[in-house]
């Protein structure tokens, strides 16, 4: 199992955004965590240290306590999957089943195996029946869902989704959601990017905000979508779930998911 | 001219650079091929380095781009130049042995040849690099087309030169994607080999969805009907411009002719 460290990760991008301006951040192996922030807040940025397809301007990346600035991109895929926030950046084959068996075959699997994590990858998320089709005659949802999937075949200890329920509608999200918990029911570690502020109080422990290339925020749901912190969440132009509204007006403290605002009302009504 | 019309012009005719960049494409073009045939007919060394101080450098200085096209051409021919030397100075038969090399002889014959392959190629690479740094491939195709290139074949040129750079960036997006599972380009030449390969296929195929595409947009605007159609542009030609051109022609014939029919001697 792989866990993550970032130490005053700094990033310039060559025409000069300063997307990341000091980021530390340590992620223990088998972690369930939720980013959050405005478009352009450095968020993908941030996520594309890990596998090192960007290097840190300034400050270092660790996995397992070892700096991954020597390591190449094809070493550390075996460690972090990316599925990256664009499907169409991502997919490149002609047919959905040599999109999902490029990354495990990379790895060296091969034959009945290859078949075996195609296969699985492709029933996760709904896409069995489709082996043979042309990713681009799949709609945006479903191309989403096929780099999911060829990520997912690689059965990296870690798993980074970037805005996985965007352009999703209500199935998808729930396939996504199982997948989750699959993930990590497996022990391995899933970092999600997300603008679904109930995706993300529903299913991570730990929410990270961040905002200008920081991170200013960092807890559990119920602390970060807390009555409280509503003024620094709205600075990073964030709205809490529902449910954590609603507590919040009723007047029943950080309430972040629907059972946390059913569980409340019934002891207020006692 | 809606504003994007404006920027379109002015990314055929920059405003910044030379003289020599404002000159017609078609003029340009012409230059780069005499003085490149002229450098290899004449041989030698004096002709070849002649055209290549006289002709091309004083024109690289004048459209201020001496640096980088010496750079481009370096970059561009040393890998020829190379094995061209290489062969021809140590497999050239001759009588006089310069030096040994394990089972090679380098010999004066060899020496001499490859100094003047190396002449003519350094003349033919500064001068062809010359015209493509200073001149917008897209005002080159506009250009003959309105000297009478069917607009067809100028669409299927235009179309590729600008596919290119879309090419390249889909080429990089994929690299990075392809990275990222687990295909190792980085490492050893074997490698980064190995790793163009997968990148060849999907490259292509999205291009040629692009040019469909493309195809398609100007077919529902009447790009297949015939007859002459107008360009909303005119192209800067000053008025000795097509003198010039004749005058490089005829030199160049001069050369050609004086060479095949042995009236003009060798120069060394
Ligand atoms: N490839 C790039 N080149 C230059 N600037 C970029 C690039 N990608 C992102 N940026 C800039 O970096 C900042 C952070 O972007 P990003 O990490 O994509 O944010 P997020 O994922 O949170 O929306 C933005 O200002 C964005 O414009
Ligand atoms: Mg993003």
């Amino acid at each position: 199992m792989t866990a993550i460290a970032l130490a005053g990760l700094v990033h310039v991008y060559p025409e000069g955004t300063r997307a990341l301006d000091g980021v530390d951040l340590e992620i223990p192996a088998g972690q369930r965590l939720a980013i959050i922030g405005q478009n352009g807040s450095g968020k993908t940025t941030l996520v594309r240290h890990l596998n090192g397809l960007l290097r840190p301007t300034e400050g270092r990346v660790l996995l397992d306590g070892r700096d991954i600035r020597s390591l190449r991109v094809a070493h550390l895929a075996r460690q972090v999957g990316l599925v990256f926030q664009n499907p169409d950046r991502q997919i490149f084959a002609g047919r959905v089943r040599a999109e999902v068996a490029f990354g495990p075959r990379n790895m060296g699997v091969r034959g009945a195996e290859l078949d075996r994590v195609v296969g699985d990858a492709l029933t996760a998320v709904g896409l069995a029946g489709q082996a043979d089709t042309n990713p681009y005659d799949l709609g945006y949802s479903r191309r989403k869902l096929l780099a999911l999937a060829s990520i997912l075949a690689m059965r990296t200890p870690v798993v980074v989704l970037d805005e996985p329920t965007t352009g999703q509608d209500a199935r998808g999200v729930a396939r996504v959601q199982a997948i989750v918990a699959a993930l990590t029911a497996e022990g391995r570690t899933v970092i999600a990017i997300s603008h679904d502020m109930e995706f993300v109080a529903e299913q991570f422990p730990r929410v990270v905000v961040m905002r200008d290339g920081r991170i200013v925020d960092d807890g559990p749901p119920g602390a970060v979508f807390a009555p409280e912190r509503v003024g620094l969440l709205a600075s990073t132009g964030l709205v809490p779930p529902p449910a954590a509204r609603i507590g919040a007006r009723l007047g029943l403290g950080a309430t972040p998911t629907e059972h946390a605002l059913l569980a409340a009302l019934r002891t207020h009504r006692r | 001219m809606s504003e994007a019309d404006v920027a379109f012009l002015q990314r055929l005719a920059p405003p910044t650079p030379s003289s020599y960049h404002r000159l017609n494409p078609f003029t340009k073009a012409l230059a780069a091929v005499a003085e490149s045939i002229a450098a290899f007919v004449i041989g030698g060394y004096v002709g070849p380095l002649a055209i290549f101080g006289l002709a091309v450098l004083p024109a690289a200085a004048m459209a201020g781009v001496l640096r980088r096209l010496v750079r481009v051409s370096v970059v561009l021919t040393l890998p020829i130049a190379i094995s061209v030397v290489l062969i021809s100075v140590f497999t050239r038969a001759g009588s006089t042995v310069l030096f040994t090399v394990g089972p090679f002889d380098a010999t004066v014959e060899g020496v001499d040849f490859a100094g003047q392959v190396l002449v003519r190629l350094i003349t033919l690479s500064t001068a062809i690099g010359l015209f493509g740094l200073t001149t917008e491939p897209r005002a080159f195709v506009f250009d003959l087309e309105r000297r009478g290139l069917s607009p067809q074949l100028a669409f299927a040129a235009t179309a590729t030169l600008e596919a290119i750079p879309a090419m390249l960036e889909r080429a990089k997006v994929i690299q990075a994607a392809q990275r990222a599972r687990g295909l190792d380009t980085e490492g050893r030449i074997a490698d980064r080999l190995r790793g163009v390969l997968p990148l060849v296929g999907p490259v292509v195929l999205s291009s040629l969805t692009e040019v469909e595409e493309r195809t398609l947009a100007l077919e529902v605007r009447a790009f297949g009907r015939r007859g002459r159609r107008h360009l909303l542009w005119t192209m800067p030609e000053a008025t000795w411009e097509a003198p010039l051109r004749w005058v490089l022609l005829a030199v160049l014939v001069v050369i050609v002719a004086a060479r095949l029919t042995g009236a003009w001697p060798a120069i060394p």
